[in-house]
């Protein structure tokens, strides 16, 4: 199973526009990363899908969370009981 | 410092009239909520969570850079956008219409 | 290194926190009722035990108000507003010293903030990209075995 996660963020980092990404649980342990996005990064990234969850009423409405920059944009989104991180940096 | 950093809460909110898509705005400081305006007047839920937000989004570091790593944060719902930035102990916020709905394959 | 809750440290904040902030201009007034406990004349040769006990004698009477002798000691308005002036001046200089707590409860993002907030949306192309990401994640979790031959977010398109 781990290595089934670890494939896939290899997998997602051979796209040339990303440059970082995470896999993080429910209470912001890591599962797995790459490129910039690290260790330190998951407890945030946990907590700001948690919070946007708060800004439906609907359950099925799964909020992304982007911070953006000039040079490139971190994207959150969960799905279940995971929740992902991608930086990608602006083409 | 820019001279935008003198932009007073009214020219911001008139600017924010202005966004061709907004559903409405939140102009919010620490003691609350200063302005607000369409769907967003008077939501202090809103409010509430998007500070919360701001302050953890805000401890987000990038290796190697001092500074926050980016200047707006958005949060893209399934019928619209929430665009999200701060300034001069301001937080702003802009409920937007999505202006894309078609589906690019990747 | 000490352990968490030292009590060395702890009580050296409460001796600051409880230290008067103004220090008492006329010590001749200090004692209205005449209980002095620290009598200038301290022998010179005092042992550690004396000067523990001095310690913990002056400790006491600073902890102490006495309600009873509250009486006699009386202040002229003009007193009262000389050291009204004198707290709000020495708070005036401590507050200034502080740390500004709330101007780092909030970062400056731009200094353009309605510029920032009305240019382009990311691209849905990237909210779809990181859902599928996010998808895929987690069925490598959940041991699911994933034939990824059609999309796994699908778009609805509302009429």
């Amino acid at each position: 199973m781990e290595s089934t996660l670890e494939q896939h963020l290899d997998d997602t980092m051979k796209n040339p526009a990303v440059v970082g990404v995470l896999c993080t649980d429910e209470q912001g342990h890591n599962l797995a990363c790459r490129g910039s996005l690290s260790d330190e990064h998951g407890g945030v990234v946990s907590v700001l899908a948690k919070q946007a969850a708060a800004l439906t009423r609907d359950p099925t409405d799964t909020p992304t969370v982007c911070l953006e920059s000039d040079s490139g944009t971190i994207l959150v989104r969960s799905h279940g009981t995971v929740t992902v991180a991608v930086h990608k940096i602006s083409s | 410092m820019s001279t935008g950093s003198l932009q007073t809460t009214a020219a911001v909110t008139a600017g924010l009239e202005r966004i061709p898509d907004q559903l409405g705005y939140l102009v919010i400081s620490e003691d609350g909520v200063l302005a607000s305006s369409g769907e967003l007047e008077n939501d202090e839920h809103t409010a509430g969570v998007m500070m919360q937000m701001v302050r953890t989004a805000s401890r987000f570091r990038l290796a190697g850079l001092a500074d926050v790593p980016f200047k707006r944060m958005s949060v893209i719902l399934e019928d619209f956008v929430f665009t999200v930035t701060a300034s001069g102990q301001k937080v702003f916020v802009v409920k937007r219409q999505h202006n894309q709905q078609e589906p690019i394959s990747v | 290194m000490g352990c968490c809750y030292s009590s060395d440290n702890e009580s050296a904040d409460q001796d600051n926190e409880r230290k008067p902030l103004i220090t008492h201009p006329n010590p001749v007034s200090k004692p209205p009722n005449g209980t002095d406990w620290i009598t200038p004349t301290v022998p010179s040769a005092r042992t550690d035990e004396q000067a523990l006990l001095t310690s913990i004698l002056t400790k006491t009477a600073q902890n102490i108000i006495d309600v009873s002798a509250a009486d006699s000691v009386m202040m002229e308005q003009h007193e009262y507003m000389d050291k009204a002036r004198q707290y709000s001046t020495k708070l005036t200089v401590l507050s200034s010293s502080m740390p500004q707590t709330k101007g780092l409860a909030l970062p400056s993002l731009t200094s353009q903030p309605h510029q920032v907030l009305a240019s382009d949306l990311v691209p849905y192309s990237d909210v779809q990209q990181v859902s599928k990401i996010a998808a895929y994640a987690f069925s490598a979790i959940s041991q699911i075995k994933v034939d990824a031959k059609e999309e796994l977010v699908v778009q609805f398109v509302i009429p």
